[in-house]
């Protein structure tokens, strides 16, 4: 009787110990190494090409406050020269801008409302895209293109799921389907088959708000644009004004990512 | 002997970290549109997402998108690139007529004239004077006092 008892006892604590174990590592049974190498050798790749352009056309929803999804459109023209030149045209249903970095300086112009604004730029594509998204909130155009395979795109420490999905077609050509999972965001990329590891295809849903909405980016490269160094520096338009772009007044919490990011 | 204990106490490790999301959660929808950026603002970026949706569902209506043409075709958000820090600035949105000075408004009231004093671009509405600015890639109007 009391055996049994111990027995139940043991075959209970070795089960809670089993799911203790499980809920505290869930990592490496949901993650497929293949799916993680996949995306490591995209990475790699896309930090060997010098010069590239790209074209994205692309859908995001937004979420209205009763939860309503609405999808707009847009269209990315990116364009960049490493390591210190890149354009973008963003043409959407309401906006069409023109991003431009020379090395010096980046300039942010909207055509539609014919104002622009110019501020000094660190001398890398790497270091103006940290300083746009920290001091003025601007996230660059396709910025994962210029972090994956870089440090910053460390995917061990945040990757709770990865699945090599299969093969899959993008515009007539032979990609590789896979599917991530992380806090917050489910997502999937097409990585095209051979010799060029480029992504053709993501899908990002976010997972912390109720309406799961998606942003998706159908991608078109070309490996050797023609371009003249014009093409990196802001020529004002008639008309055109210069104004300000306002800086992030930094949150508490913002202040201490800050200081842990600077440290590194 | 302290082993039921440990794993008691791991469990409800488990638990509490289980529970982490939800609090995430609170932070407010919205869409990433990056895989590697920075997910704290992103889930700013969200709550100005959804203030600025409803405005951008003001701006179908014609008759105001057309009274918009000229000053601010960048009035609404379109679901670039632009996160947020402040609630303050998310309410300001909504509050067009309140016009406190260093308020932040995405989409200038009817009938401004384009005013340029000292090198500088005002907007006058009414009795009110926006100086534009870049909030993100968005355009913003910031309430400031009549420049002389």
């Amino acid at each position: 009787m009391y055996k049994r008892l111990f027995c139940s006892i043991a075959i209970l604590s070795f089960s809670l110990s089993l799911m203790a174990q499980s809920g505290a590592a869930p990592k490496n049974a949901d993650i497929d190494p293949a799916a993680v190498a996949a995306l490591n050798k995209m990475g790699t790749y896309l930090r060997t090409m010098g010069t590239f352009q790209v074209k994205s056309v692309q859908t995001t929803d937004d979420v209205l406050d009763n939860g309503q999804t609405i999808q707009t459109n847009g269209v990315i023209d990116l364009l960049a020269a490493r390591p210190n030149r890149l354009r973008a045209e963003i043409i959407s249903d309401d906006r069409h801008q023109l991003l431009f970095y020379d090395g010096k300086s980046f300039t942010i112009y909207g055509q539609l409302v014919n104002y622009y604004a110019t501020v000094p730029a660190p001398p890398t594509i790497g270091e103006v895209i940290d300083k746009l998204d920290e001091k003025y909130g601007i996230e660059m155009p396709l910025v994962d293109l210029f972090k994956w395979g870089s440090p910053q795109a460390d995917f061990a420490r945040y990757i709770t799921g990865a699945i090599d999905v299969g093969p899959s077609s993008i515009d007539g050509t032979s990609c590789e389907q896979y599917a991530f999972r992380q806090q917050g965001l489910d997502w999937q990329i097409w990585i095209q088959l051979g010799d060029y590891p480029l992504p053709r295809k993501l899908i990002l849903i976010t997972t912390d708000d109720d309406a799961r909405p998606r942003h998706s980016q159908l991608l078109t490269w070309n490996l050797a644009p023609s371009f003249n160094d014009e093409a990196f520096t802001f020529d004002p338009p008639d008309g055109a004004q210069k104004i300000a772009i306002a800086e992030i007044a930094p949150s508490a919490s913002d202040k201490k990512e800050t200081k842990t990011g600077s440290s590194k | 002997m302290n082993r039921p204990i440990q794993n008691l106490l791991s469990i409800t490790l488990v638990l509490l970290l289980s529970c982490g999301p939800m609090f995430a959660q609170r932070g407010g929808g919205g869409t990433r549109t990056s895989v590697n950026g920075n997910v704290n603002r992103n889930t700013n970026v969200n709550s100005n997402h959804n203030v600025n949706a409803n405005i951008n569902h003001n701006a179908n209506v014609n008759v105001n998108k057309n009274v918009n043409v000229n000053v601010n075709h960048g009035g609404y958000y379109g679901g670039c690139c632009y996160h947020n820090n402040t609630a303050a600035v998310v309410a300001a949105t909504a509050i067009v007529t309140a016009a406190v000075v260093g308020s932040r408004v995405y989409a200038l009231p009817p009938a401004c004239t384009v005013v340029i004093m000292n090198g500088l671009t005002y907007q006058h509405c009414g009795s009110t004077w926006y100086q534009p600015q870049f909030v993100g890639t968005t355009t913003a109007y910031v309430v400031v006092t009549a420049p002389r």
